[in-house]
């Protein structure tokens, strides 16, 4: 590894300041599980590396007087996975973040570093693409939200810029009660990468479905879900939806599937997921 | 340049004067001369070396030396009080639980987590906590009744 100036700063001004005076040769750290081996392997060579852990508000998850709900960057995937007010409301992201590496990775790496990656792949993406989740920046000009839907731009390219630092993710608050599926497809069932990874989520009347592992970058299957909108699922419904879903998707073939896989592998957690949506479904008809 | 930490390595202050360039892993084995948490994979795959930050089980390859300042280190080293094994590491001779001992360091360390955290846990739940070490002789099933008979212990 190459040897680097390291900074700690304590606040996120400071953070940003160095991050710009030293524009694209610095780097920041956060739970590093990434960023070390990279940088062990000299694929990049950060000369000025900004650890951006001892900044306090990047350390906390919890509700906001709107009731959103707040992952600070630096929060580990162990302590998301293990939080109360995300498992009770949102237990596939729990889930997907309990999928991502082994225990010990999860003490390390954090969910803003996962989708800061942006790996097409991501675990933690696909449930917060179908949450409409926000992404919290700050930088030169302040603080701004980008919607996840805007912020991964290609394979391992997000939109941001230099100087710029993820401070949070926000999830916004639902009137609904959130039914939600995450599924991970891989070789192996724990400590893996996903061959494809999804959720399938329901709020309301409304089914949403993002996928990861079969496009550049974590999808919404925009089509399938318009497609869907307002019909039973029936078998012949959900059968259709997943010609469209295939549609939408541009699997490639790689070291862990072909792209035929990907392609039954997508419709398998479409499936699935939109049969437990029908399930709840006919359970509340049932009440 | 070499940056001054200060640390807590197996129940004693440490201050250290290190590159931020070397890994928590590199920094125990080559400064401190224990060699007990082992390179395997250097990606996060195979826990080999796992070491307790904070009492929580990391990969030391993963981890900055530079990272650790203000935290407490543990390594399979410090895990026994003087020449008297832990109980973990004593059930692991009694059940053969290793070959070639290049994994037992990191098994040893991340059941140690594990246990301190559930003292109850059930086999399948010692089978998902073990998920991150990989070992390429013995099998796992030694490694999982050795931290089982823990458990077992505990009970009575």
């Amino acid at each position: 590894m190459k040897n680097f100036q390291y900074f700690k700063p304590k606040s996120l001004k400071e953070a940003s300041e160095i991050l710009s005076k030293h524009k694209g040769k610095a780097h920041i750290l956060n739970g590093g599980t990434d960023l070390i081996i990279r940088m062990r392997d000299r694929i990049i060579e950060p000369e000025v590396v900004v650890d951006i852990k001892e900044i306090d508000e990047l350390n906390s998850i919890h509700l906001n007087k709107h009731g959103e709900l707040i992952i600070g960057a630096c929060v580990n995937l162990n302590d998301i996975a293990h939080n109360k007010i995300v498992d009770e409301n949102y237990d596939f992201l729990s889930k997907a973040a309990h999928m991502v590496g082994s225990s010990q990775v999860r003490n390390r790496a954090t969910m803003v570093g996962n989708i800061c990656n942006a790996s097409p792949l991501a675990d933690t993406a696909t449930p917060l693409l179908a949450l409409d989740a926000k992404v919290l920046v700050y930088g030169a000009e302040g603080k701004k939200e980008i919607s996840i839907h805007d912020f991964f731009i290609w394979v391992r390219k997000t939109c941001l810029k230099i100087g710029e630092i993820v401070i949070g993710i926000k999830i916004p608050s639902y009137s609904n009660d959130i039914l939600g599926d995450f599924q991970k497809i891989s070789r192996r069932k724990m400590v893996d990468l996903s061959t494809v990874c999804g959720t399938v989520l329901k709020n309301g009347d409304d089914i949403r479905i993002a996928l990861g592992a079969v496009s550049p970058t974590p999808i919404r299957l925009r089509k399938t879900e318009g497609f869907i909108k307002g019909k039973e699922l029936t078998e012949e419904v959900i059968k259709k939806a997943l010609e469209v879903a295939v549609s939408e998707i541009s699997p490639i073939d790689d070291i862990r599937a072909s792209k035929e896989y990907r392609i039954n592998m997508t419709k398998v957690i479409i499936k699935r997921g939109l049969k437990k949506i029908r399930q709840k479904n006919l359970a509340l008809a049932e009440g | 340049m070499k940056y001054k930490i200060n640390f807590n390595l197996n129940n004693e202050e440490i201050e250290h004067y290190i590159d931020p360039n070397r890994t928590l892993l590199n920094m125990i084995r080559e400064d401190f001369d224990l060699t007990g948490a082992k390179e395997g994979c250097g990606a996060g795959e195979c826990g080999a070396c796992t070491v307790l930050l904070d009492g929580k089980p990391v990969n030391a390859c993963l981890v900055l030396a530079i990272e650790v300042e203000g935290k407490d280190i543990l390594t399979v080293e410090g895990l026994s009080p003087g020449n008297k094994l832990d109980e973990l590491q004593i059930s692991f001779i009694e059940n053969a639980a290793l070959q070639c001992g290049y994994c037992t360091p990191g098994m040893v360390m991340t059941a140690k987590a594990l246990l301190k955290e559930n003292n109850n846990p059930t086999e399948e739940e010692v089978k998902e906590a073990l998920s991150g070490n990989l070992c390429r002789c013995t099998g796992y099933k030694k490694i999982i009744k050795a931290v089982m008979d823990i458990v077992e212990k505990g009970k009575h």
